[in-house]
């Protein structure tokens, strides 16, 4: 295969597999703050600055194969 | 829905708000395909090194460059507005500015150990980040901000490639001439970037309703064929001067003339394939004047490492050489090969943190920056708004990240060995 045509898809298989983890983790992360929230509805403001916060750290992994993604597209 | 046909003026905002989500659904690449797409131009070219825009005696100056300056300027009347009239009782610019320092003196004593006063330390350095790291998100969304621009001409953009490519083909033969040099690296930019596309411009505008058709391959800006090269290149390789062929003088003046030569359009599918033609108009590529600071990778990068510098500042001042050396460098015969290993994997760990705080800034606000440009080539109108206030949360999110996690490595830098070393001894 040429270089030009498995570009494409080489950053399609990067950004594919690398937002399949974080999308696992943050439905994780977001049921299981959901279920504390059901058990105690007041403590709704740390949970929910704290499901912020680990929400980003899950994303930056996907966005780090989306620099992959990015760097193989354009460079 | 009775309340919203009884009152006229809820009425009207409602129908306009449904009409300008189909003027702008019709107007952008998805109307393009049913032959509408009156809105729609093309996607600028991305690029992700942030572009020079002006050279100061021989220091280039980077698009990102004056973005960042424009957030250090908006941080400092912020703080001038707020410490221009101080009262006991604050109120407008200096009660936000109280309420961003409370907040963040109560976090930092809360992570450090809960006890007041325990985290001022390292109170000024986050909350520094916090605050720069979100002015330059936002400064880096407001309108215009990497959409005016100059255009670089085709024979400007050949000529800095060229530059690179020359580099290269001078280690691969370096008995050639200078001149042979440049020529073959010409010869090898046309044909690896010849299916490369330019944005055939109007003058200086980029006119509306033209979409993705406005953009030109090199192919047809600068005319050759491919055997024509393979010649020229057989050509310079016997050492003949090719500076008086013709073909490379045609080459030559469609480089610095950088017009569309032949008409051309994408195929697109859909009705709209052919109401225009580009033959004779300027092509070249956008280059902003203003780019989001933190869309370029050496801001991320510099902010990761003063924030990481700064944590091995506080480590040694807290637990002086030994303490805090002695994390990363064990003895392997006191303590044992594996606490050996242990310590230089944590040595690698401050590296990649580095890194990681570089490649999640940089990630998170470069795609957002395309995400944008995506949206205003799909909906333009309306479908960026609800981007921009995306992209408005994420760049608080970010910057508040950056800070909390600067401030979680710093409590784990400055707290002590001790409770770990008690615990191997147990087992």
């Amino acid at each position: 295969m040429e270089a030009d045509a498995v570009k494409p898809l080489a950053a399609a298989i990067a950004i594919g597999f690398g937002a399949l983890g974080p999308g696992l983790g943050i439905g994780l992360l977001a049921g299981k703050a959901m279920e504390a929230l059901g058990r105690n509805p007041e403590a709704t403001g740390p949970v929910q600055q704290n499901m912020i916060l680990a929400l980003a750290f899950a994303e930056a992994i996907a966005i780090y194969a989306l620099v992959v993604a990015i760097i193989i597209l354009f460079v | 829905m009775g309340k919203l046909l009884s009152s006229p003026k809820l009425l009207v905002i409602a129908i306009a708000a449904v009409a300008a989500l189909l003027v702008s659904v019709a107007g952008g690449a998805l109307g393009a395909s049913f032959g509408l797409g009156f809105l729609g131009g093309p996607i600028p070219f991305i690029s992700i090194p942030a572009e020079r825009v002006a050279f100061i005696g021989s220091y280039p100056l980077l698009n990102s460059t004056i973005m960042f300056w424009v957030g250090g300027l908006v941080l400092l009347f912020v703080a001038w507005r707020a410490g221009r009239n101080v009262k006991d009782v604050p109120s407008g610019w200096q009660n936000l500015m109280e309420m961003i320092y409370e907040f963040f003196s109560n976090t930092v004593d809360g992570v450090a150990g809960g006890e007041p006063k325990s985290g001022r330390r390292f109170l000024a350095l986050v909350s520094t980040i916090f605050l720069v790291v979100m002015i330059i998100n936002w400064v880096g969304i407001l309108p215009g901000v990497g959409s005016i621009g100059r255009i670089e001409t085709i024979e400007e953009w050949v000529h800095h490639h060229v530059e690179d490519l020359e580099a290269e083909v001078h280690e691969e033969h370096p008995d050639y001439s200078p001149k042979q040099v440049h020529s073959i690296a010409l010869i090898h930019l046309l044909e690896e970037h010849g299916d490369d596309t330019f944005v055939a411009f109007d003058g200086v505008f980029v006119w509306l309703g033209q979409g993705e058709q406005a953009r030109v391959p090199l192919r047809h800006i600068v005319t050759f064929e491919d055997h024509e090269l393979h010649d020229l290149a057989d050509e310079v390789k016997h050492g003949e001067d090719i500076s008086h062929d013709p073909v490379w003088e045609r080459i030559e003046h469609d480089i610095h003339e950088g017009v569309v030569k032949e008409a051309f359009t994408y195929d697109l599918g859909g009705p709209s394939q052919t109401p225009y033609d580009f033959k004779g108009q300027t092509a070249g590529l956008l280059v902003p004047y203003l780019r989001g600071a933190s869309t370029d990778v050496n801001t991320t990068l510099a902010i990761a490492i003063v924030a990481m510098l700064t944590v091995q500042i506080w480590g040694f001042r807290a637990l002086g050489v030994r303490g805090y050396g002695g994390k990363f460098l064990v003895n392997p015969i006191s303590q044992g090969p594996i606490a050996t290993f242990v310590g230089v994997l944590e040595g690698f760990g401050e590296l990649t943190r580095t890194i990681s705080f570089t490649f999640r800034l940089f990630g998170n606000m470069f795609a957002g920056e395309i995400l944008l440009i995506a949206m205003a080539f799909l909906l333009p109108l309306i479908g960026i708004i609800p981007f921009m206030g995306l992209e408005l949360f994420v760049g608080v999110i970010q910057a508040y990240i950056f800070a909390m996690l600067t401030l979680v490595f710093g409590v784990m830098a400055v707290a002590s060995h001790g409770d770990h070393d008690s615990h191997a001894e147990e087992h």
